[in-house]
């Protein structure tokens, strides 16, 4: 189990487009891919769950990678949020 | 015509700015360390204790002047390259490659003409000099230009060759610095001939300015001016400066000759009163319009430009302003509005012209080491006293000078609209099309284009669209493509572009094309460029589709007809009144490319947003745009009004509901005003998505056209 914390840049948060690219992401792996905002814990592929976290700008999540291909679903986790959020 | 002529003139100016930016830092450095280093002045002021060869700061100053004439020495291949990449129309990298091919082809070709004559020895003076140590033609600015607009006009015409297959490598791009060589070397052996025919008549202009007096003085000005831009004015002014052309004398018991030559002779000796004023006539006519005019004409193009432009145009100008004050650099100044508008170039010329005119007319004796600025007024005008110099005239007629070519500039630019820096017309901004201008677009178009568009549109669609690019190039044989998203990319698309595969490794992507590979990735971004890349569907059409369908096996085309039983069949109804639109023609990728589900999406006619079936609200937006809910079968649905209105952060929504309340199909959920949100650019395009989509075996849209808020919209089978 692989995890790392990260903290909202995009001004908007996630919202629908964000969302629905990590959800895209997400299910590209094996492994689960935790969300976790404020105590709340949903599944990164579950769009509708995501949304529902409601994160916005300066938020910090945790991302939480478990499985068999979790070394790479960490890395490109760790790169999608650099990346678009 | 005209126009055209005009147009392309501006781009030649514009296409000058890249080079042109460089020149005031050059000349500062040539400026400042030439005078300081210059023997003449350090002998005059006694420096030679602080400034000697070998210390450190006539070191210092060498490397200055050294480097600072590095630039000006290689302004030919600058503006060769320049030139270049300002009037390619794409691929910009490979015309300034072949631009600085065809000048260094052009020039060589030259020099083996001139080595083949017998040698510099049987050229006529002044007539030849180095270019990167290659012994050419003085061919000044005005070669590199010759270069950068024919290598222009070579790759944009072909760019994009197809060769026959066997020489497919060489094609696209990688013809353009073949067919530059080879031009280049024919245009060296034309201009071998050519040029020295142009520097003849020149010098004959020369022996006609010494025998006409005052007026003569004007011409000289004149043509000093005037041939700045072709690299002639050397061949015209340096007799004058250094050969019997320009006047000799007996200084101290020497015999000197040539203008410059006589004033420095002077400077050097004890017994001089008064400075010659029939040796300084070639040189003091430049203060005036370098130190005053100049900048004053600056000053009216920053006035005249547009307000929004004036802060970028300010600085360009205000440091060419500088640079011509101070060091009498006057080429980066004199180049902004030399293309765009020759007119003023003219009048600067004849104005230029009566400069030299009134310093001979007023007496005035101030030499320079190379050029009229207030280094040198200062050097050997102010410090010489008054009474040697009569450098107050200067003064003088420069304040003259200042107001009338600030008026005379600033009435011809705005008075015939002239399209000096800060004025141009706007470059096309990228605009937002309409999906009825594309239509309009294509359907003008011929049919043999339509064929390469097809092609280009399967392979971006193919790679996922133009936002998943982030880096596009190509190698021998394979289109390497950098993707933001590798899982956007559809290998079945690419094959149908005529890819015989296509190699992932991670975000990188290699889809090979075989040697014809640079022909494909040039179209794809004159493609990506063009309006029709936002329209991919519509261009593709109907047999791609088919293909993505059934490659993802998600969407069930409507028309199978599939006997579906209740049981297994959920429906979610429209959610608004208005007209349907297809979920793949909505103009946002994240939903055209079904990244946050399928569904449909509508185009409300009235602001209001309404439940499509019986459930449970589980999150409002806090931004009110959108809203999820899930229906009491379990069915996940996001309703999202508009594109990219998260940006109105809540403006112009208003919400009915909170999370968690259970609601009616048909409750109103939201209400928007639709007009202040359209007038604030917004579609209002409003996707029903199924979120989860892979929880089903199918979702097909059933919805068309205009419908009200209620009918059925989805069908989901479980």
């Amino acid at each position: 189990m692989k995890t790392f914390a990260y903290t909202i840049k995009d001004e908007v948060g996630i919202h629908a487009r964000p969302a629905g690219l990590l959800a895209k992401k997400a299910k590209c792996f094996e492994s689960t891919i935790m969300l976790e905002k404020g105590g709340k814990s949903v599944n990164a592929t579950k769009l509708m769950a995501v949304m529902g976290l409601g994160v916005k700008c300066g938020d910090t999540v945790t991302i939480t990678v478990e499985g068999t291909d979790e070394e790479a679903a960490y890395e490109q986790m760790q790169t999608f949020f650099a990346e678009n959020l | 015509m005209k126009d055209k002529i005009f147009g392309v003139l501006q781009r030649v100016g514009r296409s000058f700015m890249l080079p042109i930016a460089l020149l005031p830092v050059a000349g500062l450095l040539l400026g400042i360390g030439s005078s300081f280093t210059n023997p003449t002045t350090i002998e005059t002021y006694h420096l030679g204790k602080v400034i000697y060869e070998g210390g450190l700061f006539y070191t210092i100053l060498d490397i200055m002047s050294k480097t600072g004439s590095a630039v000006f020495d290689n302004l030919a291949l600058l503006f060769a390259m320049g030139v270049s990449i300002g009037m390619a129309k794409k691929e910009k990298e490979v015309a300034a490659l072949s631009g600085a091919i065809a000048f260094l082809v052009m020039n060589t070709a030259i020099s083996a003409l001139i080595a083949a004559k017998g040698g510099v020895e049987t050229m006529a003076e002044n007539s030849t000099t180095s270019v990167l140590g290659i012994t050419t033609l003085q061919m000044g600015v005005f070669g590199g230009i010759l270069v950068g607009l024919g290598v222009a006009a070579l790759h944009n015409k072909f760019y994009k060759i197809e060769l026959p297959q066997v020489l497919s490598f060489f094609g696209g791009t990688r013809f353009v610095p073949i067919v530059a060589t080879v031009t280049y070397l024919l245009v060296g052996i034309v201009m071998f001939y050519l040029w020295p025919i142009v520097q003849l008549g020149i010098s004959k202009l020369g022996v006609l300015v010494l025998n006409s007096g005052y007026v003569g003085t004007w011409i000289y000005g004149i043509l000093e001016r005037a041939l700045i831009p072709f690299g002639l004015h050397h061949v015209f002014y340096m007799p004058f400066w250094q050969t019997e052309l320009g006047g000799s004398m007996v200084i101290d018991g020497n015999l000197v000759t040539g203008a410059q030559n006589i004033f420095f002779a002077e400077l050097a000796s004890k017994s001089t009163t008064v400075f010659s004023v029939s040796a300084t006539r070639f040189m003091s006519g430049k203060f005036p319009f370098m130190i005053f005019g100049l900048p004053a004409a600056a000053f009216a193009m920053y006035r005249a430009a547009r307000p929004e432009k004036k802060k970028v145009v300010g600085s360009l100008l205000l440091s060419a302003a500088l640079t011509s004050m101070i060091t009498g650099i006057t080429e980066p100044l004199e180049f902004t509005f030399l293309f765009v508008a020759p007119l003023m170039y003219a009048v600067h010329c004849v104005l230029a012209g009566l400069s030299y005119m009134l310093m001979h007319i007023l007496n005035v004796g101030v030499g320079m080491t190379f050029s009229g600025g207030a280094i040198d007024l200062t050097l050997f005008g102010i410090l010489q006293g008054n009474a040697k110099t009569h450098w107050i005239w200067i003064i003088v007629v420069g304040l003259i000078y200042a107001v009338v070519y600030y008026f005379v500039f600033y009435f011809m630019i705005t008075k015939l609209n002239l399209k000096t820096p800060g004025r141009e017309a706007d470059d096309v901004q990228p605009k937002l099309y309409k999906r009825s201008d594309m239509q309009e677009a294509r359907a003008t178009k011929a049919g043999g284009d339509q064929v390469v568009d097809r092609i280009s549109a399967l392979v971006l669609k193919g790679l996922g669209g133009k936002e998943n690019l982030s880096d596009l190039d190509c190698c021998a044989t394979r289109l390497r493509v950098t993707v933001k998203n590798a899982t956007m990319i559809d290998d079945m698309l690419l094959k149908e572009s005529g890819a015989s595969g296509v190699i992932h490794k991670g975000d990188g992507v290699q889809v090979i094309y075989g040697p014809q590979v640079s022909v494909v990735k040039s179209h794809l971004e004159d493609f990506i460029d063009s309006p029709q890349s936002n329209d991919l569907d519509s261009i593709i059409g109907v047999v791609s589709k088919e293909i993505s369908s059934s490659k993802l096996g998600e969407v069930t085309p409507k028309s199978t007809g599939t006997v579906i039983s209740d049981q297994s069949v959920l429906t979610i109804y429209t959610h608004m009144n208005g007209k349907v639109i297809p979920l793949e023609a909505v103009e946002d990728d994240v939903f055209s490319q079904k990244i946050l589900g399928d569904g449909i999406a509508i185009e409300p006619s009235e602001g209001k947003l309404f439940a499509p079936c019986d459930g449970k609200i589980d999150t409002v937006f806090e931004t009110k745009h959108a809203v999820n809910m899930v229906s009491k079968e379990g069915v996940e649905i996001l309703m999202h009004i508009g594109i990219d209105t998260v940006k109105l952060e809540g403006k112009y929504f208003e919400t009915h509901v909170n999370d968690g309340q259970t609601v009616k199909r048909g409750d109103l959920l939201i209400t928007f005003n639709k007009e202040a949100i359209q007038a604030a650019g917004y579609s209002l395009t409003t996707p029903l998505l199924v979120c989860n989509t892979d929880d089903y075996s199918s979702v097909q849209s059933i919805a068309e056209g205009v419908v009200s808020a209620g009918e059925t919209a989805i069908k989901i089978n479980q």
